[in-house]
């Protein structure tokens, strides 16, 4: 995992720490202000580790993860899992249902759409699919659930003001920039970049954002029907936790623009809007419900 | 541009020393050579006033170094047009007379490519100094022929090709020679437009004369007219020749439309000694692509036509954050720009590219007469200044004469369906761009 800190003491008011990691096929950044050097660098340390363990429990493609070890067989028999795969997953399921099945952590299944993908026992925290060639990937959820994460461990050891973005489109922070009421945040415009289609103000709060990918293409699929989503617009979701937004805003892109309101409403304290980006640099907002 | 203009933008660009070894032809352009021919003025006769030699006048009546005291065409509508640029102008229907003009020292052709080669010659014989419009000459023996016509009579000979004055190509190829973009190991060239290439012909028996582009009796078609201007793109960044080519064209669209016979779709591959390849495409009913010159390096590439630089693995982005780290530091609030749909890896294929130069200027190809900015005044400029001086540049010749014989080359490999190489009867001393 490359990890690359940096610290900088210029305004002894606001020391500033930095780290960047890559990880989840992403890349996670960390800006915090408040704490000395030594003690910025070991928290630093501490996000590696926790970020390299969550990548080891949630990686599909890894063979030894114990979600792939999941996902080779958990379709024939129970398969116990660690508390933080199993907390996922109920999470999961949960999502799924409040979304009407527009965010799926199950990317193949032969269960009809309205089916439960696995069962969960709590007491042996075991899973077992419901029926065969269920896949579970948690790409869409992982980030969220990273940054949840994270933005404990600092809040954790009195870090107060911090701004984590993984990858550009789920964003978290903690209280307010240094010199703000707030952390800004503008959303790219995806025709004319550097212009801001939408400036969002986070205070102890999140944001995400789904579309289409930076290479144009339209990478989430709808989970009803299995094809990929060809939606212009972006989503933006903002609210207290991070993992809400990125999984609202999945669910959202993937849904029907008519189920999208039902959707939001199920969510206390969650925004959403579709953002549209035309030519020449104009943008047109619609909020969702 | 003019003259300051395109100093100015080579001054930019480390102009003079480096650059003037590689590129010997410019030294005209350099303040000592304008001191050198300050006052002075080049008496000119143009050959061809149809639509590029109208192209070079509309260049030469912005030139004060510049005479035209003869206009040659035998299309009168043609004459007359060039003629109201220059009323005192001594009016010809046969170049052999103009060329008879005392005062003449210097004749620019811009006839069909069939007559390159014989008024070239006539040219030469006669004392001018030529500028002839390319290609060089209809065939391989013609283009032999000038060469070394132009050597026995030490004269002075320019031929058309205007990206070796282009500001933006001198750049590109500095930048390459100096490792930017890595080694060389490709390089693609595409002309694509839409458009049947007809001229309006006032009455039929002038079709083939105004028309003469479509036939293979008065042209190559394709790979004369556009492919010529592009191939020396490979010479230039390989600084080596094409060791063989293969092609293949057709008449695939506008077959139906007429009774020409030149392709209006080729493609051909040129492979040069250490196994890179440059290509060539030309298509004329289709015009999405446009035109097209990339030098592909192991670093990254250039694109010469827009003077984009894209490297294969871009530096971060001065991200957001960076940017919001400088603001705590420095005690001030912004929004910072980064929010968007998912990021990837920093190095994204699709990494915006950096422009080459300032003013960077992209001539889209689209015209069939020429284009603002494309080198071909400074090119003219050059000329001038030989004319008066009498000297010709170095290398500006062997580079057009190679990008000639390559281009009828394809075209005959194309016609033959065979993989050719260049005879050695045909190959001159030449010192590749190192």
């Amino acid at each position: 995992m490359a990890f690359e800190f940096e610290y900088s003491a210029k305004n002894p008011l606001y020391p500033v720490s930095y780290l960047k990691l890559r990880a989840m096929h992403s890349r996670l950044e960390i800006i915090w202000t408040g704490q000395a050097e030594n003690q910025a660098q070991g928290l630093a340390q501490r996000v590696e580790q926790e970020m390299l363990a969550m990548e080891r429990e949630f990686n599909r493609f890894s063979e030894k993860s114990p979600l792939a070890v999941l996902n080779l067989k958990a379709a024939m028999e129970d398969v116990s899992v660690g508390e933080d795969l199993f907390m996922a997953l109920e999470l999961s399921e949960a999502f799924r249902r409040g979304t009407r099945g527009y965010f799926d952590i199950a990317t193949s299944t032969s269960c009809g759409k309205d089916m439960v993908s696995y069962t969960l026992n709590p007491k042996s925290h075991s899973v077992r699919f419901n029926a065969p060639e269920v896949t579970l990937d948690l790409g869409g959820f992982a980030k969220g659930f990273a940054l949840e994460r994270v933005s404990r461990m600092l809040s954790d050891e009195g870090v107060e003001r911090a701004l984590l973005n993984f990858g550009s489109s789920s964003i978290s922070a903690l209280g307010t920039h240094p010199y703000g009421e707030w952390w800004a945040v503008g959303v790219d415009h995806t025709k004319q970049h550097g212009i801001v289609a939408k400036e969002v103000r986070l205070k102890d709060s999140a944001m995400s954002v789904s579309g289409r990918n930076y290479k144009g293409e339209y990478h989430i699929v709808n989970p009803h029907t299995g094809a990929s989503v060809a939606a212009e617009e972006l989503i933006l979701v903002e609210g207290r936790s991070a993992l809400v937004c990125e999984v609202l805003s999945t669910a959202l892109y993937a849904a029907p623009k008519t189920e999208r309101e039902a959707i939001v409403s199920q969510y206390d304290g969650y925004r959403a809007s579709e953002i549209l980006c035309g030519d020449c640099g104009s943008v047109s907002i619609r909020k969702i419900g | 541009m003019n003259r300051k203009e395109f100093l100015s933008d080579c001054g930019k660009i480390g102009f003079a020393g480096v650059t003037l070894s590689l590129f010997p032809w410019l030294q005209s352009c350099s303040d000592k050579a304008k001191q050198e021919v300050k006052g002075e003025k080049a008496r000119i006769g143009i050959i061809g006033t149809g639509s590029r030699g109208c192209f070079h006048i509309k260049h030469l009546v912005q030139m004060p170094n510049v005479e035209v005291v003869a206009l040659c065409d035998n299309y009168r509508p043609h004459l007359e047009d060039a003629a109201q640029y220059y009323p005192k102008a001594k009016l010809y229907d046969d170049y052999r007379h103009l060329l008879e003009q005392r005062d003449v020292e210097g004749v620019i052709i811009a006839t069909p490519l069939y007559l390159h080669a014989p008024m070239t010659l006539d040219a030469l014989s006669a004392g001018k100094r030529v500028f002839c419009e390319k290609s060089m000459g209809y065939t391989l023996d013609e283009c032999l022929e000038v060469y070394n016509k132009r050597k026995e009579t030490n004269g002075v000979l320019f031929i058309g090709q205007q990206r070796l004055f282009d500001p933006k190509y001198i750049k590109a190829m500095s930048m390459i020679h100096e490792g930017k973009i890595g080694d060389v190991v490709g390089v693609r060239n595409y002309w694509y437009r839409n458009n049947n290439w007809r001229r309006d012909v006032p009455s039929p028996e002038l079709e083939r004369h105004i028309n003469w582009r479509l036939y293979s009796e008065y042209s190559r078609g394709l790979m004369t007219e556009l492919a010529c201007h592009q191939l020396q793109n490979g010479s230039w960044a390989l600084g080596m020749l094409p060791e063989q080519v293969m092609g293949s064209g057709h008449l695939v669209h506008w077959l139906k439309e007429d009774k020409r016979d030149v392709y209006d779709c080729v493609s051909a591959i040129f492979t040069y000694p250490n196994g890179v390849n440059m290509t060539f495409e030309s298509i004329i009913s289709n015009k999405h692509f446009g035109m097209g010159e990339q030098i592909l390096g192991t670093n990254g590439t250039i694109d010469l036509v827009t003077g984009m630089y894209y490297s294969d693995e871009p530096a971060p982005k001065g991200s957001g954050m960076h940017q919001l780290i400088a603001q705590i530091e420095s005690g001030v609030m912004s929004n910072s720009v980064f929010a968007g749909t998912s990021w990837a890896a920093e190095s994204s294929p699709l990494a915006p590219g950096v422009p080459i130069m300032t003013n960077v200027k992209v001539v889209t190809g689209e015209s069939t007469v020429g284009a603002e900015a494309d080198g071909s005044r400074e090119l003219l400029e050059a000329f001038i200044h030989a004319t008066i001086t009498g000297r010709q540049p170095e290398k500006v010749l062997e580079e057009s004469y190679y990008a000639t014989q390559f281009a009828l080359l394809a075209d005959k490999a194309m016609h033959e369906n065979q993989i050719l190489r260049l005879d050695e009867k045909y190959k001159i001393p030449y010192t590749p761009l190192k």
